[in-house]
């Protein structure tokens, strides 16, 4: 049920304008419900996902 | 045409995949025109697969193989999925790369093949007990830039 995907930047740079990618690494999830720029601890990642799905 | 991995590359992904216990399905999507990156993605995973006997790769278009395409969610090329495979049975985890995994995106895509081997996520408990609880589907796209 989750989908993780790499996404070259340069390759596919019209999907990167949509989401605004400037820095790198950047998580966008669910089409842009949130954004998270950086490499992060998976606690954070976690609560982000919390978040949008409120669960 | 000159390969991709060289000897010693070669001789270093081999010790990395020596402990690989379950079998690693590849499937690349590529396609004919419009796609730089394309053919090198193909050479790099046809140079890869047969390093270790329990990766196994499949080769797909993404027009002529609409079908394999939309079974696993795959809309960009070059494009690959990184599956479980058990006996004949193909497990999608969701792991998917578009364009060319190149510089650090490699180590990643090892990293990753040695992931779906291990059948196991390495998440915490948190993380774990969240994804049990989850109804809808999440996509997660993280965008790279090769270095």
């Amino acid at each position: 049920m989750v989908q993780a995907e790499m996404v070259e930047a340069m390759e596919f740079q019209a999907l990167s304008s949509k989401h605004n990618v400037s820095g790198v690494p950047q998580t966008t999830i669910n089409d842009g419900a949130a954004n998270v720029v950086g490499a992060v601890p998976e606690s954070n990642m976690l609560a982000e996902l919390k978040r949008i799905t409120g669960k | 045409m000159a390969k991709l991995l060289n000897a010693d590359v070669v001789k270093q992904i081999e010790d990395a995949f020596a402990p690989m216990k379950e079998a690693v399905q590849l499937l690349y999507f590529g396609k004919k025109a419009n796609c730089d990156y394309c053919a090198d993605t193909q050479q790099l995973l046809e140079e890869l697969a047969p390093i270790s006997d329990k990766l196994s790769l499949d080769i797909y278009d993404l027009e002529a193989d609409a079908d394999v395409a939309e079974k696993f969610s795959v809309d960009k090329a070059p494009g690959i999925v990184i599956a479980a495979k058990d006996g004949d049975a193909v497990s999608d985890f969701g792991i998917r790369y578009a364009g060319i995994p190149s510089g650090h995106e490699f180590t990643s895509l090892i990293q990753d093949i040695l992931l779906v081997s291990g059948r196991d996520s390495g998440l915490s408990q948190d993380t774990r007990d969240f994804l049990k609880n989850l109804t809808e589907p999440v996509l997660m796209q993280v965008f790279v830039t090769p270095t």
